[in-house]
């Protein structure tokens, strides 16, 4: 039976690897196989440090965050491993379990210990896969297996998570803290309260950034483009880039991370502000034919063109892309730009990457994404609501008195079934007739382009009921959008 | 005026007219690099006069690459134009008629560099054949199908004006495009615009009569060329529909077309069904390979002594695998180089010595002192200094102008180097290049490269070519050493010793005969072997083998053999004296950029690394002792949102805001030092609660969590792999 088992577990492992390494993206594959390198190299610096070093280890036997990694195993193959590797599998489970939870933090010769066993070469047959030992050891397994050892672990990771649908997590929310919701402002005033820690070395860093200025000039004059990635916001930098370098110039400034971006007010800035051309295009293909025309014959006047985060959502379209690229090639505009999130390179292919004609340049500034981040909307919408709505009345602000008043109509339509448990949403039909009522459009054409407009900005949510009639929503919870009428109407 | 607002992304800063500069000086910037120096300007004109030529360069190289199939595709326009004119009855051009003639381009992977050969190719096209050639791409005519793709095509093919005079005869044509553009965009609408150009065209044609009768045909009734630049990339029921609707209409309007293809040719049958492909009629015309092209650019711009600019091995190295694993772009190694010549003249001081002969003597000339203290400082010119007789040594640190004496030999030293060493290696790659399992690499690139490295001599791999030589037949020995030969006597200008040459001529004329006399002894020898095949008694077998194994032992070398020797012999002790890698000449820092590792991350960056580094590792970013730690953890006073990743690093797929911050605040606290035992310790209070807040929302901004509704106040992992 036993023999039967090792079989199995061969081919599953065998099955694995070979589904990760097609299913992985390539670029994360190589990217965790460099860093492995990299830290390994970097190990040589690091030397043991005191009483001041909180290793995680530690803390997790004492904390609750253990209890909280659990899953339940259900395939085969994990079963598997829990008969033929107990000493391994204890080894790790002692990591979570709760009992140990007596030990003190900053026994650190036990966990020198735990990680010497788990730094040890093991047949990969064997291995064990706890998620968190990978964590903690990346530089240790890198050294001693680079290539081999690396793999199956990063192959077992992903499937440890997701083996199976369910999760198990503690059932706690945020409602147990004493104050579960911060809005914006006290968020604000809290953090600006608090000191920056290492604002020397992070200056220090900023400034040695800062020599390249010259540099980036020069390039952007050879013709290529710079763009920026790294840690920490770059916006600063960009700033100051702008300010000492290009007072001088003519220059634009797009903030990729605005929620409301898009293509056609960049190229309305460059015609109607930069060109100073009146008079409306057809197409955004048009406008580009006409910005590259209006440059080719102007070869002495430069524009450059700075776009804080050019991987921003309302961005990373590959038309959006395709025209940026189109712009990025004439020969006297210039475009500098930043990158942010992880998957950003991911949004050009090889003849897009050829139109920028990028130079990569790492700027790891370590300032925290202030502004960046104060426009997202998503977790601390569950939290407060307060940025939800802070969004809700900056889109809104941008659009026309009708627009908004369609908006309120459906608003105020969610609220008065807010009890109401089978409440589905506004059909079309319903919400044009209200609309039409109220003066706010004369054809239902007008109200679809309206509605895309918020279903752009993600203002409102359709769904097909059961008839297959279209069912409106605002994906707000009814707290946030009755503030938010009301502070419409102190407006 | 700031740039962050809640209402506006796009800020738009027009300085006063005044104050704005109208040409950029872009020479400021090159100066302002390293202040303290003169000849900033200096450099910056060498660099940008080496760059010049190097695009010029690459320009020329396309163009004549890409001659021969851009030939081969003209002619096939012209015989299928010419077919169109005479449409004879016989049955075989009925059969063709209704078939439109096409041509399918296939270009290979490396997109970017085909928009300069579809340039050239319209070009040529505009010039002989006719003004009707219109390129359509397949981003212009995405959005509704088809009429899309009509619309770009009318208004680019009316928009041409056919020539001056005729808008001076007929000026009613002048109004045709304008209309047409708010006229339905149809085919037939084509038909007749062409009609009426192609009269206009006739009437003026003829009066003057000047034009031979073939030449007329063409001119008169010019075809219409359509280039679809990105084949894949079309949609495909576009193509069918257009395909469909134009072999209607071929009777009356000449249409070729032109179909640019990435992958391979069978992506026609893909994409069209048959009942669409059989209206065409195709002929394949393949391009040069993109590794070809990138062979030909290095040796045209590497590996010359035209250029003083020069790559070491490992840049070299560097954006030769950038073009092999990422995209075989030959317009991206020429950028890299571009890089390259920039960096180095920019970083560079001693850079200005860099460029022609003549002007390098003159510039070593005006060296200034600060100058020649950095060219004392240059590594291979203290080694070059420690090598000296004592007495000269003290003459090279203390006096100016021996130096710039010394720095003007070593310069043509240096020159006559380079001159010597492409020359050798050309010689060396045409001997090797032919061997089996290429022991020295089958480009000459890879052998440069290892000879850029180190020794070429020492190294086992050259060992093994030269016994593979030994091992030749006589007559592939021949036939390399006349390559050899050749490509020695093609470089008349190589300093080589003129009469060293003479004598490898003169023994390699010796070879010649020697080894077809060889073969006249071969002969004689296969009737012994003749005889063995007829013995089958086994004795005697025996018996003739020994003999001729005693036979072979006592053998002396023949002539041809010591003939051989003696070439080989030869040209190792060529190889030996010229070949040496650069790193041993002194002064090579002038004209070499070294500096693989900043093209790496400039051109090939890798920004997730990067991000996964900073967070994990603040330490390697923030030189603060507190940050020290051991590999694999992270300190507790780390920045917040190091602390916040790496504990979300412990978790699963999905991460529990509340545990989450509470293991944050615990590890905060410990940072503020707090007594464990107290009641405060791992509480969370607003200001810890803010901190994680931001920190969270910055992952999610970066991309490790994202927000999710499967659970309350849950949050998604998103990215694996341990690090």
């Amino acid at each position: 039976m036993k023999n039967f088992f090792d079989i199995l577990q061969v081919y599953v492992r065998l099955w694995m690897a070979f589904i990760v390494l097609f299913h992985m993206d390539f670029h994360c594959v190589f990217s965790v196989c460099f860093y492995c390198y990299c830290a390994a190299g970097e190990e040589n610096r690091s030397a043991p440090t005191g009483a001041s070093v909180f290793t995680f280890q530690a803390m997790k036997r004492s904390k609750k965050m253990a209890q909280m990694v659990r899953f339940v195993s259900t395939t085969p193959h994990r079963l598997r491993k829990r008969i033929s590797a107990p000493n391994l599998r204890s080894d790790s489970d002692s990591d979570f379990s709760p009992s140990n939870s007596e030990e003190e933090e900053g026994d650190e010769d036990d966990v020198e210990k735990r990680k010497c066993s788990e730094a040890q070469p093991k047949p990969p047959g064997t291995s064990s896969a706890a998620a968190a030992a990978v964590c903690k050891t990346p530089t240790k397994r890198s050294k001693t297996a680079p290539e081999v050892g690396s793999r199956p672990n990063l192959v077992e990771e992903y499937f440890e998570a997701h083996s199976s649908s369910k999760v198990l997590t503690s059932d706690r929310t945020l409602q147990k803290l004493q104050t579960p919701k911060l809005d914006r402002e006290t968020l604000f005033r809290l953090l600006d309260g608090k000191p920056s820690c290492y604002g020397e070395e992070i200056d220090h860093l900023n400034k040695k950034h800062e020599k390249n200025f010259s540099k980036w000039m020069l390039q952007l004059q050879m013709g290529f483009n710079i763009l920026l990635y790294g840690l920490g916001s770059k916006k600063h930098l960009l700033e100051t880039f702008r300010t000492t370098m290009l007072s001088s110039c003519m220059h634009l400034v797009v903030n990729g991370f605005f929620p409301s971006i898009t293509l056609k007010s960049i190229l309305n800035a460059i015609t109607s502000e930069v060109l100073e051309h009146d008079g409306s295009f057809r197409s955004p293909m048009d406008q580009i034919d006409f910005i590259v025309k209006t440059l080719k014959n102007d070869p002495d006047s430069h524009v450059y063109l700075i776009v804080h985060n050019i991987d921003g959502p309302m961005l990373r379209g590959e038309n959006t892309q395709q025209a940026l690229g189109q712009l990025a090639s004439i020969p006297n505009m210039h475009l500098l730009a930043s990158i942010d999130h992880i998957n950003a390179p991911l949004v050009w292919d090889h003849s897009k990457m050829s139109v920028f004609n990028w130079l990569w340049y790492e700027t790891t500034t370590f300032i925290p994404y202030m502004e960046e981040t104060s426009y997202e909307n998503s977790l601390l919408v569950q939290q407060t609501g307060a940025l939800a709505l802070s969004s809700l009345t900056h889109v809104l602000r941008s659009l026309t008195p009708n627009a908004r008043g369609i908006f309120r109509l459906l608003a105020e339509f969610q609220l008065e079934n807010k009890d109401n448990p089978s409440y589905t949403g506004l059909s079309f039909q319903d919400f044009y007739q209200r609309s039409r009522e109220a003066f706010l459009v004369n054809s239902d054409i007008t109200l679809r382009t309206q509605l895309t407009e918020f279903r752009d900005h993600k203002l409102i949510r359709t769904k097909k009921g059961a008839d297959g009639v279209e069912y409106l929503t605002i994906p707000v919870d009814a707290g946030t959008l009755t503030d938010f009428l009301e502070k419409e109407d102190v407006e | 005026m700031t740039t962050s607002s809640v209402s506006k992304g796009c800020f738009v800063f027009k300085p006063d007219l005044k104050k704005r500069k109208r040409t950029v000086d872009i020479e400021e910037y090159f100066v302002d690099a390293d202040d303290d120096c003169s000849y900033g300007r200096e450099r910056f004109s060498i660099c940008r006069s080496l760059w010049e030529k190097i695009k010029t360069d690459t320009e020329i190289l396309q163009d004549e690459l890409n001659k021969k199939i851009l030939d081969s595709l003209l002619e096939f326009i012209k015989k299928c134009t010419s077919s169109f004119q005479c449409r004879s009855d016989e049955w075989s051009c009925l059969m063709r008629a209704s078939e439109i003639p096409t041509a399918a381009l296939v270009l290979g992977v490396n997109v970017p560099d085909h928009d300069m050969t579809f340039q050239s190719l319209s070009d040529l096209l505009q010039e002989s054949v006719t003004p009707f050639a219109v390129s359509v791409q397949a981003k212009e005519c995405s959005g509704m199908p088809k009429s899309n793709l009509m619309q770009k095509l009318l208004e680019r093919l009316m928009g041409v004006r056919v020539t001056e005079e005729e808008y001076e005869e007929d000026p009613s044509l002048s109004g045709v495009p304008l209309q047409q553009k708010r006229v339905s965009c149809s085919i037939g609408a084509l038909c007749q615009w062409y009609k009426a150009v192609t009269n206009v065209r006739k009437h003026i044609k003829f009066s003057p009569g000047k034009y031979c009768s073939l030449e007329n045909d063409v001119l008169q009734c010019p075809p219409i060329v359509v280039i679809f630049k990105d084949f894949e990339a079309f949609n495909p029921h576009v193509l069918q529909d257009f395909i469909f609707i134009c072999s209607r209409y071929i009777q009356e309007l000449p249409l070729l077309l032109v179909f640019g293809i990435a992958t391979s040719p069978c992506t026609i049958q893909h994409m069209l069904p048959h009942s669409v492909s059989s209206l065409l009629c195709i002929e394949l015309f393949q391009s040069l390979s993109c590794t070809q092209h990138l062979a030909t650019v290095i040796d045209k711009l590497i590996l010359t002594a035209e250029f003083p600019f020069k790559l070491s091995g490992k840049v070299l190295q560097v954006l030769v695998n950038i073009f092999l694993y990422h995209d075989f772009s030959v317009r991206n190694f020429v950028k890299g180089l571009q890089l390259a010549l920039l960096e180095h003249f920019h970083s560079q001081p001693l850079s200005v010595l860099c460029c022609k002969k003549k002007h390098a003597l003159l510039n070593a000339q005006k060296l200034s002192h600060q100058h020649l203290e950095m060219l004392r400082q240059l590594p291979s010119f203290m080694r070059y200094v420690e090598a000296q007789e004592p007495q000269e040594q003290v003459q090279l640190l203390t006096s100016d102008k021996y130096v710039k004496e010394v720095c003007q030999k070593l310069l043509k030293d240096i020159r006559k180097y380079h001159k010597n060493y492409y020359c050798i290696l050309r010689c060396l790659s045409s001997l090797t290049s032919s061997l089996p399992k290429y022991p020295l690499g089958k480009h000459i690139r890879e052998l440069h490269m290892s000879c850029l490295e180190r020794n070429i001599w020492e190294t086992n791999e050259y060992e093994s070519a030269i016994q593979l030589l030994r091992l030749l037949a006589k007559d592939e020995l021949v036939a390399t050493l006349k390559k050899f030969v050749f490509v020695l006597s093609q470089y008349l200008y190589s300093t080589i010793p003129f009469n060293a040459r003479i004598w490898f001529w003169n023994k390699y004329t010796m070879l010649c005969p020697l080894g077809m006399h060889v073969e006249d002894v071969s002969e004689g020898i296969t009737p012994l072997g003749k005889d063995l095949q007829k013995k089958t008694d086994l004795f005697h077998l025996q018996k003739t083998l020994l003999e001729m194994k005693g036979s072979r032992r006592t053998k002396k070398m023949t002539p041809f053999e010591m003939l051989k020797n003696e070439a080989l012999d030869f040209i190792d002790c060529f190889v030996r004296s010229h070949l040496s890698p650069p790193e041993l000449q002194p002064l090579h820092e002038v004209c070499y950029y070294s500096s693989s590792g900043f093209l790496r991350q400039h051109l090939n960056a890798t920004p997730r690394t990067s991000i996964q580094t900073a967070l994990s590792q603040p330490f390697y970013y923030l030189q603060n002792e507190n940050l020290k730690t051991d590999a694999g953890t992270v300190s507790s006073s780390a920045p917040d949102i190091c602390i916040v990743y790496k504990l979300h690093l412990e978790c699963g797929r999905l991460i529990n805001l509340y545990d989450w911050l509470e293991a944050y605040a615990t590890v905060v606290s410990g940072a503020e030092g707090k007594d464990p035992d107290s009641e405060e310790y791992g509480k969370v209070d607003e200001l810890k609660h803010a901190r994680f807040i931001k920190a969270v929302s910055e992952l999610e901004f970066l991309g490790f969590v994202k927000s999710t509704k499967q659970k309350t106040d849950h949050v998604a992992r998103l990215t694996w792999g341990g690090c």
